[in-house]
């Protein structure tokens, strides 16, 4: 029996077998601990590691606003939102990048290179490369169709442009990483672009949510808000060609144009040459145009500033419109000499009238005088001063809905040669404003003597359906009394009908100034043959409904830059506004 | 002493040497299977298509295919590997020892045509045969000739005595491990297979009885080989490195080895559900085949995986029961080699996933996607099915027959270990 017993638990093959076996038993056990170690002890590390490769954060794009001009009361939608296809390849799963082009090329069309694609496709070291962008639906299905392997077709929104490149430098543009750039995309870009939602999620390894996770945190997009300008999209069209119209004529490379409803401070049309599409805004080599120049260039406006400062020295009551004074046709202030242009009609006793009709420097040089008490002085220069800065506002942002620049005015008090810089600034020269600050200050000047805020959003529509409409706001009044408005409107009427027939029609009020500024060298002094044409006034019948301000740069013809250039060109919109644009006539005849 | 006793016992016991005086030297008579091998098999092969299932769109995912690709692939490779179980397990065993030579001459145009199929655009290695779509893994067909082949030439030499001999046995078995340095390993590109057979050949050279001594000798063949097979290839190294210091480099070449880890960590004790694996998508590479073992982690916790390993366990302590029972050196050598192949390939498999051993691409038997590591570990199973039918009651050891012995002292006999010694053939239960 003893030896039954030995001979059983001692046989040699059997103990191999039990050998191995309990190896084999070792290993499972040492692989169960092990799992116990991974999955028990060290579980918060690794789960902490697969979510950190696993759980990924996304931005959801919101839906970007609309803008829209105005129709006469209608609106009519002049920025809208479109979604396009980009075109990539995983370049990994791309077997045959010849065979894959050829099949892409015709799809994709104009702007695609077979070669371009081709080699696109062979560069393996990346998992996404962009074949093609704003690729139509059609031509994303078609793709689709080919079923190609490492192929995809992504949505993306765009901008689009129904009126094509009007008002370009108004509306902006957006950017490829979704930023409104310039104009209202960008000075409303926080009201346009929504506020993008958030989706946290567990994702694939390519970064695509998996849906059946249950702890995926979702917070939904909201769409950005619809804006209406106080642009008038007819009148945009139709000024902007005359506007390109008259600086063909004149010779001019650049100019632009406001027009302000002078009782509220909309504006209704703002147009700029040279500008740009939108659409194509990346093709553009000068990004200068991207820039709206009646916002944000200020430039020495010349004589349209005398009759502001007529109806400053009205105001103050240091001259009526009955007052007469002898006019020398030259001041000599301390080193220097202020002349009129030569039509002046010389030395002689001259009015209000002739200072604003004839342009007269010294007339306005006289004004001054008279600020100060008959003589060019600290009292004078700061009455002025406090007159430009404080009632019409230059010098200062107008608060418009847009990118501005504020220009400069001098100061009356500090700085060497003050009378002759303050003389200079009379008639309007050595201070800068843009057409808006002067189309602001006009509509004041007008309009009884309110000063309205200048503004070009008429409302705002969340996506919640409220709409925020915007009320004119007032920044000051009595900038002049409504009397002194009153005369100013007749003067500058009395200027057209005297030197621009072609713009005075009767039954209504149409009034004007012209400006020639000089253009100041770099190097101080101004160029003997430079000028900038200006025009400023008003079309109405009772009452003014239109600010015109024209601004014409260097124009290449002969004579005086103001009524030569930029007179025309305010003719042809006064004329125009009058005859499309809703101007009432007088009641009385 | 030994060897005396056991010839008195069986000399005691006519009646059992007569019926065991049959050519294949079977002492036992058929009966009832072992169907545990049925149930543990069938409940891997279930495991494996539920989670192939569940995990199907992530893995068509990335690599482009219809959603049903996978699952219906390995439908149709559980199907055929039934099929081949079925007829297996009916087939003689004698009928084996009579397909060997047939069977290493199929192995080896395998191994030719292989050599001369285009190579692969992701797998720089002549290891598949490419017919349409299917694509046939050639290592596979190598282990079944080399588990049938071996035990066949095992069982010869032990019967003839000559297992101690260097030039009749080691020779040999030496021959057949070069074979496979050259063929598996350096024209296939494949050391993980390479290992399972060198595992199998180790197994029953060990357990048949080889001297101590010889199989040391072996054994350090092998260590050597190894050795130059990792320090050749350079992706060899690599992946040896990354196995040392598993974090060096989870971006390049450790990526597989730690998003495996990540996928088995973040499992944790319960797992994440059937539908929740993550690392599935995209994440873990090879997630349905050599990577299946982490997906199962990461879906069924530590008490799920713990399970499955434990099935493993159950399969191997099933298969060592069935090899302690019979009688018949051949087809206890065959389920010694087939325990060696599926033991080997689950333990580096599993042990790859959990940072124990260096990756290898190689599959989780009966579990993982792929139909040819699956068919052939049908037609194994099927075999020791078959086998399993011919066990004793009780704990067994193969005897030789006496017209088989040959005419040699009890010295030689000794020395050649346990080939030549006793046993209880049969014990009448208690």
């Amino acid at each position: 029996m003893d030896e039954l017993k030995k001979n059983v638990t001692s046989s040699a093959a059997r103990r191999r077998l039990l050998f191995w076996y309990g190896i084999l038993m070792l290993v499972m056990g040492l692989i169960i601990a092990r799992l116990f170690y991974l999955q028990v002890v060290r579980y918060d590390h690794y789960r902490q590691a697969a979510l950190s490769g696993q759980l990924k954060q996304y931005e959801i794009e919101p839906t970007r606003g609309t803008i829209a001009f105005k129709d006469r009361d209608a609106t009519v939608p002049v920025v809208l939102n479109e979604t396009l296809y980009t075109l990539f390849a995983d370049p990994v799963y791309v077997d045959d990048a010849a065979e894959v082009a050829d099949k892409l090329v015709p799809i994709i069309g104009k702007g695609s290179s077979y070669g371009d694609v081709k080699s696109k496709m062979e560069t393996k070291q990346t998992r996404y490369v962009v074949l093609a962008k704003r690729l139509t639906k059609q031509q994303s299905d078609a793709v689709a169709k080919l079923e190609l392997k490492g192929i995809g077709t992504r949505e993306q929104s765009y901008r689009t442009y129904p009126q094509g490149v009007l008002g370009a430098q108004l509306l902006g543009f957006v950017d490829e990483e979704g930023a409104g750039r310039y104009g209202i995309e960008q000075s409303m870009n926080k009201a346009i672009e929504g506020k993008p939602g958030l989706l946290k999620a567990i994702t694939d390894a390519a970064g695509v949510p998996l849906v059946s996770n249950k702890d995926n945190v979702e917070i939904v997009a909201t769409p950005g808000a619809d804006i209406v300008l106080t642009v008038d999209v007819g009148l945009q069209q139709q000024v902007e060609d005359l506007l390109k119209q008259g600086l063909d004529a004149a010779k001019s490379k650049s100019g632009s144009i406001v027009i302000m409803d002078p009782t509220s401070g909309a504006v209704k049309a703002t147009a700029n040459y040279p500008s740009f599409n939108p659409a194509a805004y990346a093709d553009q080599a000068d990004i200068s145009a991207f820039s709206n120049a009646a916002f944000s260039s200020p430039l020495e406006p010349g004589s349209v500033i005398k009759p502001f400062t007529a109806a400053a020295a009205l105001e103050q009551g240091v001259v009526t419109m009955n007052s007469s004074y002898y006019d020398p046709s030259f001041y000599k202030i301390d080193d220097a000499t202020v002349r009129n242009i030569e039509e002046d009609g010389g030395p002689g006793t001259k009015n209000l009238s002739d200072i604003l009709q004839l342009s007269l420097n010294t007339g306005a040089t006289w004004l001054l005088q008279q600020m100060g008490g008959g003589d060019l002085n600290l009292k004078g220069r700061s009455a002025w001063h406090d007159y430009m800065v404080n009632h019409y506002r230059f010098g200062q942002l107008t608060g418009i809905e847009s990118y501005e620049t504020e220009g400069i005015i001098p100061d009356p008090a500090k700085g060497d040669g003050l009378n002759i810089q303050y003389a200079n600034t009379s008639f309007g020269q050595g201070m800068t404003v843009t057409p808006l600050q002067l189309a602001g200050a006009l509509s004041a000047l007008i309009n009884g003597g309110t000063y309205y805020q200048p503004y070009m959003v008429e409302s705002v529509t969340h996506p919640d359906g409220t709409k925020e409409v915007k009320k004119p706001k007032i920044l000051r009044q009595n900038v002049i009394s409504s009397s002194v408005s009153d005369q100013m409107r007749g003067l500058m009427q009395y200027v057209v009908d005297k030197n621009n027939r072609p713009a005075a029609r009767a039954g209504f009020q149409v009034g004007g100034k012209t400006g020639t500024a000089q253009i100041p060298k770099p190097t101080g002094g101004y160029y003997e043959d430079k000028y900038n044409g200006m025009y400023v006034g008003f079309v109405g019948g009772d009452q003014p409904q239109y600010a015109i301000v024209v601004r014409v740069n260097e124009p290449g013809i002969a004579g005086y830059a103001g009524s030569r250039a930029a007179g025309p060109i305010f003719t042809s919109v006064s004329n125009l506004l009058i005859n499309n644009f809703g101007v009432t006539p007088k009641t009385q005849p | 002493m030994s060897t005396l006793g056991g010839n008195v016992r069986a000399r005691r016991r006519p009646a059992l040497l007569r019926e065991s005086a049959s050519k294949e030297g079977l002492l036992t008579r058929r009966h009832g299977a072992d169907y545990w091998l049925i149930v543990i098999a069938a409940a891997l092969l279930t495991i494996g298509l539920i989670v192939v299932y569940s995990i199907s769109p992530g893995l068509s995912e990335s690599r482009g295919v219809s959603s049903g690709y996978y699952i219906s692939r390995q439908l149709i490779a559980v199907g055929l590997g039934i099929v081949a179980f079925v007829i297996t397990s009916q087939i003689p065993i004698s009928w084996w020892k009579k397909l060997t030579k047939p069977l290493i001459v199929i192995a080896l145009v395998g191994c030719l045509v292989a050599a001369v199929t285009p190579l692969d655009s992701i797998y720089q290695a002549h290891r598949w045969i490419r017919f349409g779509g299917l694509s046939f893994q050639v290592a596979e067909l190598i282990k079944l000739a080399i588990l049938v082949g071996v035990a066949t030439f095992l069982t010869t030499q032990w019967r003839l005595g000559k297992l101690g001999d260097t030039k009749a046995t080691l020779r040999p078995l030496l021959f057949v491990l070069a074979a496979i340095a050259v063929i598996v390993v350096f024209f296939q590109r494949d050391l993980g297979s390479a290992a399972v057979m060198v595992a199998m050949i180790a197994a029953m050279a060990f357990v048949v009885g080889i001297p101590l001594k010889k199989v040391m000798l072996i054994g350090g063949v092998i260590l050597i080989g190894l050795t130059l097979a990792i320090a050749s290839t350079p992706y060899r190294r690599d992946r040896l490195l990354t196995y040392l210091h598993p974090e060096r480099d989870c971006q390049a070449a450790g990526y597989q080895a730690c998003q495996a880890l990540i996928a088995v960590g973040s499992g944790g004790v319960i797992g994440l559900g059937l539908g929740g694996s993550v690392q599935a998508y995209g994440y873990l590479p090879e997630a349905g085949n050599d990577s299946i073992f982490a997906i199962l982690a990461e879906k069924f916790g530590f008490v799920g995986v713990s399970m499955i390993v434990a099935l493993y366990v159950v399969l191997f302590t099933r298969l060592k029961r069935i090899i302690e029972r019979l009688n018949d050196q051949f087809s206890r050598l065959f389920v010694v080699g087939f325990l060696a192949w599926v033991s080997t390939q689950a333990i580096i498999n599993i042990g790859a996933m959990v940072g124990l051993l260096p990756l290898k691409g190689i599959t989780l038997p009966f579990i993982s996607y792929g139909g040819t590591s699956l068919l052939f570990l049908m037609i194994g199973l099927g075999i020791v099915f078959q086998i399993s039918r011919y066990t004793t009651y009780s704990y067994a050891e193969p005897k030789v027959a006496r017209a088989d012995q040959p005419n040699h002292d009890n010295a030689q006999r000794r020395r050649v270990g346990g080939a030549y010694n006793p046993t209880i053939v049969s014990r009448p239960r208690d």
